[in-house]
């Protein structure tokens, strides 16, 4: 009750005690900062002055290493590696956080509604999740890539359909415990229906573990389409993600080295930092909450 | 709640899902474009209907679909569709040793230094220590096996001749698939063990232990430890089945006879009892080993009782 | 006071070592023997320990029982366990005596009579009879067995009838036994390459007690029976193939090996990296990433010549605009086939405007299809798209390859430039490409043919109408009436020229746009003789042996050239 009433009376306390955690965690500040700027670099990519179209092709520049005209060297087409990592960037971000926000959607109201409506609808949501859990991820993602190979739209889906299912646990888990608060009761007896309730009164309470998980996906989702890169199933070509990039750069290590050095990096980089960050909010937000799975 | 009934009721729930996931794969394999018999040089089309006739795949779906329910019941999944010569049953005994090898001690691997990790970077929490030893954790995560694996080729099999680059041949032909394969896992379970760590940390009882006197090693390892330790312990089904099936990359680089390379190709190939054998062999599998895990958590965690 | 930097020093370590692991590429090539010969070896040259041939068969064999393999994998399996009528000499592919040691040809080419040697065996020791030939063609010929080469043997009487299941009665086909060591095979129309199919995996024959006990696990090591010069000692799925000398095969007192290991290896780096370890002696054509290729060119283990087989794109002509045979022709003449390959592929294949490959003896490649972006914009004007106004999207189709990627960007470029025309690439994987295209469901296509024997037709007859290799939707009656007459005519320089006609109407009118021609790149250890290259990619490896001697053998040659007297130490 009274831990209530202090959320209510200063509704920022719980978040600026956690921001105040976070500042100190030199680490995780200095992932925020790299991935802020790395997120504008990319997003602003096509009109920063001096950058090359990461599609002019120049055959007889083919596979040239790193010079004062092309800093990260061509590619085997004769592309501009620094613009394709630039440009890559773009792609791979959008990928992260498109699919990122598809499982968010659809795991915070799967998980929302089966943890509030509980009883047999809570059951069978829930043994839908194990369900999919057991089918091997990448079985699933090949067969829906395979009927649906086209666009890039589907890639996100198929990225974000398998990455609800843990969202789908973690917010069942908070909102079973929060349907017991006062709130919740209060909400009801003020006639709020169902949906009101769930998503504009308890969903917002779970923010915290949301946040967290979020950040921890989009990198997780990153590698997964690096990964269908290598078995050919990622990004499409003229666009080219990361993914695409060092997958393709990988089978060419020993020859033109930095063709997988520098988005290598650029990539590594940024996964590295959002799971810093991830970690580090995680230990901001819900300093003893640690039941979640990695 | 006996440790036979929770066991039985379990084994209740196992067995209707393998069913849904056995329904849902068959529909779904068959639904893909293509065929497992299509090549780029045309087969006559005389041939192309024997073929057809020969596995079944001329008779009407419903009768195809009860048919293998009926043979996967008894474990038969028929002979693969690309290898004709061969049973899926002995296909996937046949690999199973090498990916659980390759897993294995990936796993252990995984275990032996993330476990520490996770642990130093709890009771150092937000020190320098922290930062450094997740960091290393982390890079495990950053960087993609692909890119990996061929680096630690070039400079450990090519640059110097000191391990074979590929093929699984000899204890020396382990190191650098089990090696690349574990890098991810550290991190996951070094992540792991820090957030369990730093709970149990934080709990009264260990306040308690700490007040009385105790020295710091003393605590973290004979109190702390134990329950710090569940999150990793639950981790390990999902991760041991995923391992198991989910290494193509590994597998393909470095060229190892194992599970994921079959249920990857197979999914290419259109291969349609190659691909039910081994989607049902890993739910079955996940779902048994997390069935131990429960029961192995309950015996850790004094706190929770099978339910 | 405690070094802030303590924590990173260990990932800085680790980072310099990854740099400098990285700068250290392309790999540490140890030049061996440079002082004695003149040659640079690339990896490392030491022989195996025994007689063992070790190579990289490539992806895991669908079946390597002869009837019916179908890839190259499958194939060069068959080959080492069973053996035919003829066989192959290992550098210029001709056919010579194999299990029979001599043949006579009726006057119309239409009878072949086979005799069999005296005492072939099968590796269980039953002899080899020319029933077991009668036996395993009619095996593929039946319709149940569904093998994917049968049309291979439709010009043998009836059995195209027997093949579709018109025809039920076996014995009315044209493949007679009259005694253990006679076998006579009787065509409908003469066969100018039937010798070549002989040695093709699809007739190699097969024991038919074997097959009929064992039924599709006849093949396992445990069961399987050849006649050729290896039998199968051991092998594991997705692993490896060992194969031993068979000591009942007739010619093997010239067989120099004791053994031989074949890798399934799905990775071209993965191939690359086992060939410079040592590990493979022999690392076929097309088993090693074709980026490679210039920077192996130095060194003397690199191979290459001709490859009987074409890189092209294949056009859909079932919907506008690409029924059009002016927009097709200007899609031909709009690739600069030269800069693909010279700059893109780094000379490491041949620009190619025919469809036929070359080298083909007695038959001249008409003139092929020219890069003129001037002659490509008036086809596509008088097609009524002046400019590429008007021109709907069109897509070219690839399945999942890093090489076709490149190719379809390059030519997606080049349309856009020379024609203005809107172009899309869509990647399929395997199995929904070869969908696509079955089903004629895509606008241009790339595609690959590769040669069976070495004769044009086995190119230029995919494109009659309705043909299964077509995948076009092209139908063109004079073309089939000119492949049908060549089919007939006895005269080889009639009927080469016929098939030149009809090569020069496919490649103005037809669904084809020729890229490159393919060609063979291999690796071959310096120790290893009695491999060759040759333009079917094929090797009989009945006659390779390991020369332990290689070094001294080549410091003699080397001397020997350079004209200098030196006394050579000969053991």
């Amino acid at each position: 009750m009274a831990e209530q009433g202090l959320a209510s009376e200063h509704p920022a306390s719980l978040w600026s005690d956690a921001w105040k955690r976070l500042r100190r965690n030199r680490a995780a500040v200095f992932s925020g900062v790299f991935l802020a700027w790395i997120s504008v670099t990319a997003a602003l990519a096509p009109w920063l002055p001096g950058m090359r179209d990461p599609t002019a092709q120049d055959l007889k520049l083919a596979a040239t290493p790193p010079s004062v005209t092309h800093w990260f060297g061509t590619d085997e087409l004769g592309r501009d590696t620094f613009a394709r990592v630039i440009h890559g960037g773009r792609i791979s971000l959008m990928v992260g956080l498109v699919a990122t926000l598809v499982s968010l959607i659809i795991g915070v109201s799967w998980g929302a509604v089966a943890g509030y409506r509980g009883g047999k609808t809570d059951e069978i949501m829930m043994r839908i999740v194990d369900i999919l859990y057991s089918l091997p991820y990448i079985f699933l993602v090949i067969l829906l890539l395979v009927f649906f190979s086209r666009s890039i739209i589907m890639l996100f889906v198929a990225l974000g359909l398998v990455q609800w299912l843990t969202m789908a646990r973690i917010v069942r888990g908070q909102v079973l415990s929060l349907k017991q608060q006062t709130f919740v009761e209060a909400a009801r007896a003020l006639g709020a229906t169902d949906a009101a309730i769930i998503f504009r009164h308890i969903v917002p309470n779970t923010l915290g573990p949301v946040i967290v998980y979020t950040t921890l996906t989009v990198p997780a989702i990153i590698l997964q389409e690096a990964f269908l890169s290598f078995l050919g199933l990622g990004v499409q070509p003229p666009d080219a993600s990361w993914g695409t990039l060092v997958s393709d750069g990988a089978r060419v290590l020993a020859l033109f080295p930095w063709l997988v050095i520098f988005p290598g990096m650029a990539l590594s980089l940024t996964l590295f930092c959002f799971n810093f960050l991830g970690d580090g909010l995680r230990d901001a937000l819900d300093p003893h909450d640690r039941r979640d799975v990695a | 709640m006996s440790l036979a009934g929770f066991i039985l009721r379990r084994v209740l729930i196992i067995v209707p899902t393998l069913w849904v996931i056995a329904t849902l794969t068959f529909f779904l394999i068959r639904a893909a474009p293509g065929g497992p018999f299509q090549a780029e040089r045309d087969i006559p089309a005389a041939a192309k209907e024997q073929l057809l006739h020969k596995y079944g795949l001329d008779q009407p779906l419903h009768r195809q679909y009860v048919h293998f329910l009926v043979n996967a019941a008894r474990l038969d999944f028929g002979p693969s569709y690309k290898y004709p010569q061969r049973q899926v049953r002995e296909i996937i005994l046949e690999a199973l040793p090498v990916s659980a090898e390759l897993g294995g001690w990936a796993l252990l691997l995984a275990i032996l230094v993330g476990v520490p990790i996770g642990v130093i970077a709890a009771v150092r929490h937000n020190s320098t220590v922290d930062y450094a030893s997740m960091g290393i954790a982390l890079a495990g995560v950053s960087i993609p096996n692909f890119v990996l694996g061929p680096v630690l080729v070039l400079g450990l099999a090519l640059g110097i001749y000191l391990l074979p680059p590929a093929l699984w041949h000899g204890p020396e032909s382990r190191v650098l698939p089990v090696l690349t394969l574990s890098t991810a896992y550290v991190a996951y379970v070094a992540r792991l063990a820090r957030g369990g760590m730093l709970e149990v940390l934080h709990q009264d009882y260990i306040r308690t232990a700490r007040a009385k006197g105790l020295a710091e090693p003393v605590v973290v390892m004979k109190h702390a430890f134990r329950l710090g330790i569940l999150p990793v312990v639950s981790y390990i089904g999902p991760a041991a089945a995923r391992i198991l099936m989910g290494s193509i990359v590994v597998e393909s680089i470095f060229s190892v006879p194992g599970l994921g390379r079959y249920l990857v190709n197979a999914a290419f190939n259109r291969d349609y009892t190659l691909v039910l054998g081994e989607v049902l062999f890993y739910a079955g599998f996940l779902m048994v080993l997390n069935l131990a895990i429960d029961i192995a958590y309950t015996r850790l965690d004094p706190r929770v009782e099978l339910a | 006071m405690r070094d802030p930097t303590r924590g990173l020093k260990l990932p800085a370590v680790l980072l310099s070592v990854a740099v400098v692991v990285c700068a250290c590429a392309p790999a540490r090539e140890a030049p061996v023997g440079a002082s004695a010969s003149r040659e640079r070896w690339f990896g490392d040259t030491s022989p195996p320990a025994g007689n063992v041939f070790s190579f990289n068969l490539g992806a895991e064999p669908e079946t390597y029982d002869p009837s019916l393999a179908a890839g190259q994998p499958d194939g060069r399996v068959a080959r080492l366990l069973f053996e035919g009528l003829t066989r192959e000499d290992p550098q210029t592919l001709e056919p010579l005596p194999g299990q029979a040691y001599r043949w006579d040809t009726s006057p119309d080419g239409r009878t072949y009579v086979f005799h069999l040697r005296p005492g072939i065996r099968w590796s269980d020791g039953r002899p080899v009879t020319a029933s077991d030939f009668r036996w395993t063609w009619l095996r593929v010929l039946r319709p149940e067995t569904a093998s994917r080469y049968a049309g291979f043997l439709f010009q043998v009487v009836n059995a195209e009838t027997f093949n579709n299941g018109t025809l039920r009665d076996e014995n009315q086909v044209g493949l007679e036994a009259p005694d253990d060591s006679t076998f006579v095979v009787r065509l409908t129309s003469p066969v100018p390459y039937f010798l070549y199919l002989t040695q093709f995996y699809t007739c190699l024959p097969v024991p038919r007690w074997v097959v009929e006990k064992h039924g599709n696990r006849w093949t396992l090591p445990a069961h399987i029976v050849g006649n050729g010069a290896f039998t199968l000692d051991y092998w594991r799925q997705n692993n490896r193939f060992e194969f031993v000398k068979n000591p009942r095969y007739w010619d093997a007192s010239s067989v120099r090996l004791d053994r031989i290991v074949a890798y399934s290896i799905d990775d071209l780096n993965t191939s690359f990296n086992l060939y410079k370890a040592g590990v493979v002696d022999w690392c076929p054509s097309g088993y090693f990433p074709s980026q490679f290729i210039p920077y192996v060119r130095p060194y003397a283990d690199y191979r290459h010549g001709d490859y009987q087989a074409v890189y092209f794109y294949s056009i859909c002509v079932t919907k506008p605009p690409l029924d059009n045979v002016m927009v097709r022709r200007a899609l031909k003449c709009s690739v600069d086939r030269d800069a693909i390959a010279n700059d893109l592929l780094k000379g490491s294949r041949r620009p190619w405007g025919n469809f036929a490959p070359s080298g083909y003896p007695g038959y001249d490649n008409p003139p092929g299809i020219v890069f003129d972006p001037v002659k490509a914009r008036g086809y596509l004007a008088k097609a009524g798209y002046p400019g590429g106004k008007g021109f709907p999207k069109i897509t070219i189709l690839i399945n999942t390859s890093e090489d076709h990627r490149r190719i379809a960007e390059a030519i997606q470029a080049m349309w856009k430039r020379e024609l203005g025309i809107p172009v899309e690439i869509e990647n399929q994987e395997w199995g929904s490409y070869l969908q696509s295209t079955t089903a004629l469901k895509y606008d241009v296509a790339r595609r690959s043919w590769i040669g069976d024997y070495l004769d044009p037709n086995t190119f230029l007859a995919c494109y009659l109408s309705g043909d299964g290799n077509n995948r076009t939707g092209w139908s063109d009656p004079r073309y089939d009436a000119m492949i049908r007459a060549a089919a007939r005519e006895m005269d080889p320089a009639r009927r080469f020229e016929t098939l030149r006609k009809a090569e020069m109407l496919l490649l103005d009118e037809g669904p084809v746009i020729p890229i490159y021609h393919y060609s063979t790149n291999e690796l071959v250890k310096p120790y290893v003789r009695g491999i060759y290259q040759t333009p079917l990619d094929i090797h009989p490896l009945t006659r390779v042996w390991i020369d332990r001697d290689w070094q001294r053998r080549a410091a003699s040659v080397a001397a020997r050239q350079s004209k200098v007297a030196a006394p050579v130490e000969i053991r």
